[in-house]
């Protein structure tokens, strides 16, 4: 193995060490969580977070930022239910239409970033507060119930045993990872994110990239805004509200440098399945939901200083 | 021999000069009049002193909030905590105020908690090296998690009169427009006349001048957010006594609604220019937008749409004026 | 007369490089103290050694007789020491007036900002400096860089400095202004300030300096008396040994022409240029730091499209719109800022030197690693890359180490033409040497090279053939024989008719 890739791995045996460590605390504190049922169960619930977490830690190793995606999301949710109850289409055409619809928000991101030169942390802040608002305004405070039962296949059910939503995470997780970590589209990620004027000045299509990235991550929010929908079984314009510090957190927690150059879909995986178990392990001792994402603000925070501290010796 | 005394007239700014200075601040006042211009001939009702009133009075916590916001946003850094850190600070004022402690401590209390909080996040932010929306995305779901964990969200009623401070009334107009009125425009001289608000444009407008000038960057960005959360203080005082009652949750979206405001008050994100001026103005716009869209019989779910587009072209504006100075 | 500053065995590396080795240096009261040396032979960091911006490893500083050592800019300041930086380190969105003073600015008795003290005395200061016409409200990001220059200067009177330390304070300026900054030093020096005087222009050192010093990778070589020197010894203390020994360029016989310009324009940064380039070519491009020739790059190699006229390769007319292009074409581009434009330094030398050709070396978009490291390894051996292997991280090798992977980099590329913009800036003479040998190389295997450079020894040294630019076009064109560094330096800063370079400068930016 490689010294430079050795480095890169430093973290992510940490983060497994301390993934270890948590699970057998939590196993030790209650007896539910170690049990099959449990596990299977927090693999559904982190579905939709885990999705996000894969493009968004392509655009934070760029040294972007994609704030929107939760917006995104709500949108997908609501346009998914009014292409299918409101516009007519058949329920199978309304989910690509939704998801479709996520991608050209994305897009949208990508452009005002790559065209305007606009900076993305504010790019996505401003159509955070675009695509929720027309979130609102499309649904007029309205939800879309009353789905048909197939529907609620990719959310509810079980595939070989395990939840439907598991195996497209486990299955773009590892088509994230290739790409990533193979690719000369992978490549690129990383030289722009170390050096966008290098990567310009070698010739790589640096905007091409971001749009693919930016149009990748709507793309993917509206993906888990359909599995969300069929999950929960109806639609509201407040759905996916903080989804972005949820999984900013997790591919930050992953060992994904908010600076841009470092990171792999490896640390994002052990960074989800750390801030879910932790969330399900404190829902178990007892503490309640919102007791849970202070836990998760503390470590965000803990987790980028430890960082910081460590890697002193960056040339910035 | 000194200069001064060699020196001939200096002329006065002209006019071309201080347009250009103040060049968002006056748009925003043009679409201000525009607007009540606009609104107030299709429904007569919308220039009535109770909506006027009302519209003030709701917003003008948001206006203060976003004077300090302006400020860390000048200063080159975000803070997207400070919803979450008015409704704590709300709570905690409140939650003092039923508890019998005397009416100062429950106003003051509360601006001093801010200005340590936000002090710590400075702290993070300028010597941990942290990038403040880091710091702040952290902040802002320990500060709400907290806050719903420790009341569950319950009401606090019962608050005694005399802590209800955004009732008072002097000659008729309610206290809050008084703050808004008085604190913007201190903090505007403030900014433009003391070595420190000066200090904040330098930071943010280039950070490697100001550490070779031999400003001491670290030590004024944990000020300004200290500061920060004073106006933070309070705004949430304001928040906590307009109403009978304290939900003790955090109000949606309200760290977005201050960052656009600074924003479209025309404080560049990237930092280094904008005024608290502009700042307020674009905060009572967006509260007539949203007035005049019931007003305009149109749904205030679309409220949010507008201001993303405002945001957003704000934004795009920007990026073109910098690209041709 | 006592000295105002006076260093002695002054010595500072940046990791394995040492950038300064025992270095002396003084300054007296009502004196220019020119600083003089090749890029990279340590003249900046003694600026910011001497204006406390990095403190030195070694060696004693003292201030009117008493040893200091800054901890911060502030501190420099306050013993009066006021810089002028080469990169204007001003505010763009605060006045002509606040960047003035800020940080020293006066009060009134409450202790708040007295504008109108500030305005009037930058108003005294500017008219002190035969500047009436800069307007003390407006914004400094509005002005030129000649104007943005008076301003600093006015910032370090301001600050009533005893040593104003100017680095290249001319390089950017049209002739017309660089004299009006000439006059404003010597109304200084009567006054009895020291100053330190950076700069390449040798007719200016012997205009201004009443002292010389040189440094030399680092080295100090020597002070002199202004009057006991000619260019020519200046010369030999800068290079270090005669010119024809340091550029070891080989005749090549000259091929077809493979790229051929056509009144090339972008904007009015880069106009109506034409020339054509032969295999085997070292064409140089002389001109000083503004007069378009980096922008001339940047134009043929699709960073900034050409807003109009042609380009041909081999002939054809060919659309040039991004760096992606450029290389599909073979045009390759070994930029001026090798840390900001040319490598990614937190990466692998082995992930560096593939990074142009990232594509051809991946099967249907899947990295071949074994090729990359294969790759990496050829370069190293190639190139004589002094590494501990293709997985040591770029920003660990030396100036001229770093040079030669950006090299093995574009090499790897297989390109037809080769423009190289300050090939040897900031590298120590022997890995300068190696990369001239390189160049050299790379020439008589039918590569055709052109060169930008802003080191006259060394255009003249390799090219065949100079072209001189200046405020955007080509003013002169030499053949190796004719070219001497009388005639490319007389072109290259000929007084200008009918245009500024200070519009040219304000549309860069």
């Amino acid at each position: 193995m490689t010294a430079a890739l050795d480095r890169v791995l430093r973290h992510e045996s940490i983060l497994g060490l301390l993934l270890i460590a948590t699970l057998a605390v939590l196993a030790g504190q209650s007896e539910a969580f170690f049990t099959a049922d449990n596990l299977l169960n927090q693999g559904r619930l982190m579905a939709e977070v885990g999705l996000v977490t894969l493009p968004m830690t392509f655009v934070i190793i760029t040294g972007g930022i994609d704030l929107s995606v939760g917006s995104i999301f709500g949108l997908c949710c609501i346009l998914l239910g009014v292409f299918w109850q409101k516009v007519g289409m058949p329920l199978p055409v309304a989910m690509v239409a939704a998801i479709l619809m996520g991608g050209v928000a994305g897009l949208g991101n990508g452009i005002i970033i790559t065209r305007f030169k606009v900076p993305p942390l504010i790019a996505t802040l401003a159509t955070l507060a675009l695509y929720r608002g027309l979130a609102e305004g499309i649904a007029q405070a309205r939800s879309v119930r009353g789905y048909p039962d197939w529907f609620f296949q990719l959310g509810q059910y079980d595939f070989l045993g395990a939840p439907t939503q598991l195996w497209i995470l486990i299955a773009l997780f590892i088509a994230a990872a290739f790409v990533l970590g193979m690719t000369t589209f992978g490549r690129t990620i990383y030289a722009i994110g170390s050096n966008e004027v290098a990567a310009r000045f070698s010739g790589l299509k640096v905007d091409r990239a971001k749009l693919v990235i930016y149009g990748t991550s709507g793309l993917i929010s509206g993906l888990a805004a359909v599995i969300f929908v069929s999950r929960v079984s109806t639609t509201r314009s407040d759905m996916g509200t903080g989804l972005e510090l949820d999984v900013i957190t997790a591919v930050v927690l992953g060992g994904t440098s908010i600076f841009g150059g470092r990171g792999t879909i490896i640390g994002t995986g052990l960074g989800l399945i750390l801030m879910q178990a932790l969330k399900n392990g404190l829902a178990l001792a007892g503490v309640k939901g919102d007791g849970t994402i202070v836990v998760i603000g503390a470590v965000l925070i803990a987790a980028i200083l430890i960082g910081n501290l460590l890697s002193r010796n960056g040339d910035g | 021999m000194t200069l001064q005394a060699l020196a001939r007239p200096v002329p006065a700014r002209s006019w071309r000069v201080v347009a250009e200075s103040y060049g968002q601040e006056l748009v925003i006042l043009g679409a201000l009049i525009v607007l009540f211009v606009g609104v107030g001939l299709y429904n007569p009702r919308f220039l009535s002193s109770t909506n006027l009133t009302s519209v003030f009075v709701g917003n003008a916590f948001i206006a203060i909030a976003a004077i300090g916001m302006s400020m860390v946003i000048i200063s080159g850094n975000i803070d997207v905590s400070v919803g979450s850190l008015i409704g704590v600070l709300g709570t905690i004022a409140g939650t003092l105020a039923v508890n019998g402690y005397p009416i100062i401590v429950c106003w003051l209390v509360p601006i001093l908690i801010g200005v340590v909080i936000n002090a710590v996040v400075g702290v993070l932010v300028a010597y941990a090296r942290i990038p403040s929306i880091v710091v702040t995305l952290g902040m802002l779901s320990i500060l709400k998690g907290g806050l719903i964990s420790a009341t569950g969200g319950a009401w606090i009623s019962n608050l005694p009169p005399e802590f209800m401070l955004a009732q008072f009334r002097l000659f008729g107009l309610p206290s809050s427009i008084y703050f808004m009125v008085i604190l913007t425009v201190a903090a505007a001289l403030w900014m433009r006349y003391s070595t420190f608000g000066r200090t904040i444009y330098a930071i943010g407008g280039n950070p490697e001048a100001a550490r070779v000038t031999g400003i001491r960057i670290e030590r004024s960005v944990v000020a300004v957010f200290a500061i920060h959360g004073m106006f933070a203080g309070i705004a949430a005082i304001l928040f906590a006594t307009q109403l009978q009652v304290i939900q003790s949750t955090v109000p949606p979206n309200l760290e977005l609604t201050v960052i656009t405001a600074s924003v479209v008050g025309g404080v560049s994100i990237l930092g280094g220019t904008g005024t608290v001026i502009g700042s307020t103005l674009a905060a009572i716009l967006f509260a007539a937008i949203g007035s005049s869209l019931v007003f305009l019989n149109v749904s205030a779910y679309w409220l949010r749409a507008v201001q993303g587009l405002m945001i957003l072209a704000t934004v795009l504006a920007d990026m073109a004026r910098r690209r041709r100075i | 007369m006592s000295d105002l500053i006076a260093l002695s065995g002054i010595s500072k590396s940046f990791g394995p490089v040492k950038v300064l080795k025992e270095v002396s240096f003084d300054v007296k009261p009502g004196e220019v103290h020119a600083l003089l040396g090749e890029n990279g032979a340590g003249k900046s960091t003694l600026i910011k050694i001497m204006a406390g911006v990095i403190g030195a490893d070694s060696g004693e500083m003292k201030v009117n007789g008493q040893a200091v050592k800054f901890a911060s800019p502030r501190e420099a300041a306050a013993h009066g020491i006021a810089t002028v930086y080469q990169e204007l380190l001003l505010f763009p969105e605060l006045t002509v007036a606040e960047n003035i003073y800020l940080g020293h600015a006066p009060k009134t008795r409450w202790g708040m900002l007295d504008w109108s003290a500030m305005r009037a005395g930058a108003r005294a200061l500017l008219d002190s400096l035969d500047s009436p016409d800069l307007d003390v409200d407006v914004l400094v990001g509005k002005l030129s860089v000649a104007n943005r220059q008076r301003v600093e200067i006015a910032k370090a009177l301001s600050q009533d400095a005893k040593l104003v330390i100017m680095d290249e304070p001319t390089a950017a300026l049209a002739d017309a202004d660089a004299k009006r900054l000439m006059a404003v030093v010597k109304m200084l020096r009567d006054r009895g300030v020291g100053i330190v005087y950076v700069s390449h222009r040798l007719p200016e050192i012997f205009a201004l300096a009443d002292r010389v010093t040189v440094l030399r990778d680092g080295a100090y070589v020597g002070t002199r008396a202004i009057s006991d020197v000619t260019e020519a010894d200046l010369v030999s203390m800068m290079v270090g040994r005669a010119i024809d020994h340091l550029f070891p360029k080989v005749d090549v016989p000259r091929g077809e022409v493979v790229l051929e310009v056509k009144n090339l324009a972008y904007r009015d940064v880069v106009q109506d240029i034409s020339f054509s380039l032969h295999a085997g070519e070292i064409l140089g491009i002389a001109g000083l730091v503004g007069s378009g020739r980096t922008e001339l790059a940047l134009t043929i190699f699709g960073i900034t499209p050409a807003t109009s006229g042609e380009i041909l390769l081999d002939g054809k007319p060919v659309a040039i719109k991004s760096p992606g292009e450029a290389r599909g074409l073979g045009i390759a581009y070994i930029p001026e800022d090798r840390g900001l434009q040319g490598l990614i330094r937190p990466q692998t030398v082995r992930e560096n030197v593939s990074l142009a050709i990232i594509d051809r070396i991946a099967k249907a978009l899947v990295v071949d690693r074994g090729k990359e490291a294969a790759l990496a390894r050829d370069a190293i051996a190639r190139f004589g890359i002094r590494t501990r292997g293709p997985e040591q991280r770029v920003r660990q090798l030396s100036g001229g180490n770093q040079q030669k992977v950006v090299l093995a980099k574009w090499v790897a590329a297989e390109p037809r033409v080769l423009i190289m913009d300050e090939p040897t800036r900031g590298i120590d003479v022997g890995a300068k040497a190696e990369i001239h040998a390189l160049m050299s190389r790379l020439a008589g295997q039918g590569l055709a090279v052109l060169m930008i450079s802003s080191e006259l020894p060394e255009v003249l040294g390799m090219s065949d053939r100079v072209l001189v630019m200046r405020g955007g076009r080509i003013v002169a064109t030499f053949d190796r024989d004719q070219a001497t560094p009388d005639a490319v330096g007389s072109a290259m800063t000929a007084a200008k008719r009918g245009q500024s370079l200070e519009s040219a400068g304000a549309a860069a930016e």
